[in-house]
């Protein structure tokens, strides 16, 4: 029995103490005064992170907002308030259908692949090989990643709450022949510019920040072989995917759950 | 060619989001930024606030004007008290003014209707409005129904 | 400033988990020489090389660099000392994600202000130099293994350094290849007076090209000499390794409690 207790104390501290790494990894990284040549660094990482990852987004988003649509249409309808559906299909994607499948794919996509290459230029000595040219693998490496992430990820969760909105106004309108001005006119009631679009991007920060600590800490601190790189890409997903519905729960019951 | 490119599409991206975000606020919320503005509270006893709730909407002729910031008790009155937080253009309230807890639809949300008097003066914060119209209980006017229904015959 | 050695290695001891790799290990290297560090797999020659390069610290023990200790040194002295210095690491470790141009020209651009027009020409002579001027605007990904391995010397030697390091530079190369880098490693080292130390398990080579060799074994120094000197030794366990023997003093097996004791149902009670 004490063993046990033990073993339970041993590992939690083993996770604390792996925990206080990857925040030291991220100070290291981050607290640093910008150069100029980092920006072209930056624009390529916001490429690779946030362009590369707009395809898959936009897709996601259409078809979610079109399946909001149709789902809300038929469930109002048969309460006679089909004209809600806009309202409907807003509100569900800016507070909270945007930010988590966004981040959801974000670390699919682009997390796993920050884990892979940062694992990669560790096993094939790259990082090495800048720390002995005097340069910080942190500062050159790691740095750049995280801020394309922390700024990508807001900017995919607005576009993706506008697609998933147009998305569900193609089925409601366009198909199903709810008359356009209620489809908006209702939204505008319904959705209140601080309340919910901005709440649902605090939450996109809050994830991005999630994603991409998550990824380089895993990448940069993997066992550089090919098991290990690939165990550590999975790592990245779980992890980052179970944060951020754990988070999305959290924020949720801070910012819409009210007087408790 | 390849890094102008990439440049391109970045700055491409990054116009996009921000975009999203602008038609986010005017399209979708209606820029109805105005909560947070300028704005002044008067409060309401009413016998019976029953379903209306903090949030709620005030409205003058069918026009949303302020909403419900809390409901509580008037310990010495032993009637609702209702706070209500009004925009702060809407200056033009007779003290006079009656509020009344309307439905929206048969069983659609509770929401407080205005409407205003014939005195010059006007409500200020901290105001209290006096005639109050309660909310429709079904049960009550279930009752009332058969009561008046019952004498006819 | 010790004049003995551009690297002086002093009574190291360095542990990896419970395992020693060096049990108070000392040794010099000296100025302007090639000097081959040797050893059977898992004698800890790469080791000894990332403690030079103070990527390692020793357990015990002091490493001086350029007669520095390279423990007492701050990360912006190290950094110093490491612009003094070039390293061809194992698998090259060219940065993927920069042409051929620009690995070469990645150190120069740390360390050095020069003028654009300086660093183009510099870069072209270093390709010049190992025979890929031609293959600047390539990708990492689009090199063979040994043209990659050229390119990462030509990007070691570009600052200049007075000391350069080689891990294994001979290691999963075709013969043609493993001459090629011989001749190089053996002519920038006369062209510009530096001081080479390369790790490496190919005797052939090895020896063919460096004037000292440290053997090392046992956590420690086993033998250090000139080749000849070292193919003259009488010890069994300098004998064993440069004629490859299969069996001798180096033990076949790693360690482990007796046979009897560990295989099941033979037990002796």
């Amino acid at each position: 029995m004490i063993n046990v207790i033990a073993d339970i104390g041993s590992i939690a501290l083993g996770k604390l103490i792996r925990m206080g790494e990857a925040l030291l990894m991220l100070l290291q990284a981050i607290v640093v005064k910008p150069k100029l040549s980092s920006i072209s660094r930056l624009i390529q990482q916001l490429y690779i992170v946030g362009v590369q990852s707009l395809v898959i987004i936009l897709v996601s988003a259409l078809f979610i907002g079109m399946v909001l649509g149709l789902q809300g249409y038929t469930l109002l309808s048969a309460y006679g308030s089909e004209q809600a559906v806009g309202q409907m299909v807003a509100l569900t994607l800016v507070r909270e259908l945007s930010p988590v499948v966004a981040a959801l794919l974000f670390a699919g996509r682009a997390g796993s692949a920050l884990t892979a290459e940062i694992g990669l230029m560790k096993a094939t000595e790259q990082l090495a090989s800048l720390e002995m040219f005097g340069v910080d693998p942190l500062h050159r490496i790691v740095a750049p990643r995280f801020w394309a992430g922390m700024i990508s990820l807001p900017l995919l969760v607005a576009i993706f709450s506008l697609v998933g909105i147009y998305g569900g106004y193609l089925v409601a309108v366009d198909w199903l022949g709810v008359y356009g001005g209620s489809y908006w006119g209702n939204m505008q009631q319904a959705v209140d510019f601080n309340e919910d679009v901005l709440n649902g991007m605090v939450k996109a920060v809050v994830f991005a920040f999630l994603i991409s600590w998550t990824a380089l800490y895993q990448g940069y601190s993997c066992i550089p072989t090919s098991q290990g790189i690939s165990a550590a890409t999975t790592r990245t997903v779980v992890y980052s995917s179970l944060a951020i519905l754990g988070f999305d729960f959290i924020l949720t019951a801070l910012m819409f759950g009210g007087t408790i | 060619m390849k890094k102008r490119w990439l440049e391109l599409s970045v700055g491409l991206m990054m116009v996009a989001g921000i975009a999203a975000l602008i038609t986010l606020a005017i399209q979708v919320s209606g820029g109805s930024m105005s909560r947070n503005a300028d704005h002044y509270t008067v409060t309401a006893l009413f016998e019976n606030a029953a379903g209306l709730s903090p949030k709620a909407k005030v409205t003058m002729a069918g026009v949303v004007v302020g909403e419900v910031v809390s409901v509580g008790i008037d310990p010495y009155a032993l009637k609702a008290q209702v706070h209500m937080k009004i925009d702060g253009q809407v200056n033009y309230l007779s003290i006079d003014t009656s509020a009344s807890i309307l439905t929206s639809g048969l069983l659609g949300e509770k929401y407080v209707g205005l409407t205003v008097g014939a005195e010059e003066d006007v409500l200020v914060d901290g105001d209290v409005i006096e005639d109050t119209q309660s909310a429709l209980v079904l049960e009550d006017l279930i009752g009332q129904f058969l009561l008046n229904f019952g004498d006819n015959t | 400033m010790t004049p003995k050695g551009i690297i002086e290695i002093k009574n190291v001891t360095f542990y990896r988990a419970d395992r020693a790799i060096f049990k108070n290990l000392s040794c010099t290297i000296s100025t302007g020489k090639i000097t081959a560090i040797m050893g059977a797999s898992g004698s800890g020659k790469t080791t000894l090389l990332r403690l030079i390069g103070g990527q390692l610290q020793p357990d015990e023990g002091q490493v001086f660099l350029f007669g520095q200790d390279v423990a007492l040194l701050n990360t912006l002295h190290l950094n110093q000392l490491r612009s003094r210095m070039g390293v061809l690491f194992q698998s090259g470790a060219l940065f993927t994600d920069l042409s051929v141009f620009d690995n070469v020209a990645f150190p120069l651009r740390e360390h050095l202000n020069l003028s654009a027009d300086d660093l183009y020409n510099r870069v072209l002579l270093k390709l010049e130099a190992v025979g890929l001027r031609g293959a600047r605007d390539l990708m990492p990904s689009q090199l063979s293994g040994g043209m990659a391995r050229r390119v990462a010397l030509a990007r070691a030697v570009a600052i200049e350094p007075e000391l350069i390091l080689y891990d294994e530079p001979f290691a999963g190369q075709d013969p043609i290849a493993m001459a090629v880098l011989q001749r190089l490693i053996k002519h920038i080292n006369a062209q510009m007076q530096l001081t080479s130390v390369l790790v490496s398990h190919d005797i052939t080579e090895a020896f063919a090209i460096s004037d000292e060799v440290i053997l090392l074994g046992h956590s420690g120094v086993l033998a250090q000499g000139s080749p000849d000197e070292l193919k003259a030794s009488e010890d069994p366990a300098v004998k064993q390794f440069i004629h490859g023997e299969a069996d001798g003093v180096i033990p076949f097996h790693f360690a482990a409690p007796p046979l009897q004791e560990e295989l099941r149902g033979l037990n002796h009670d």
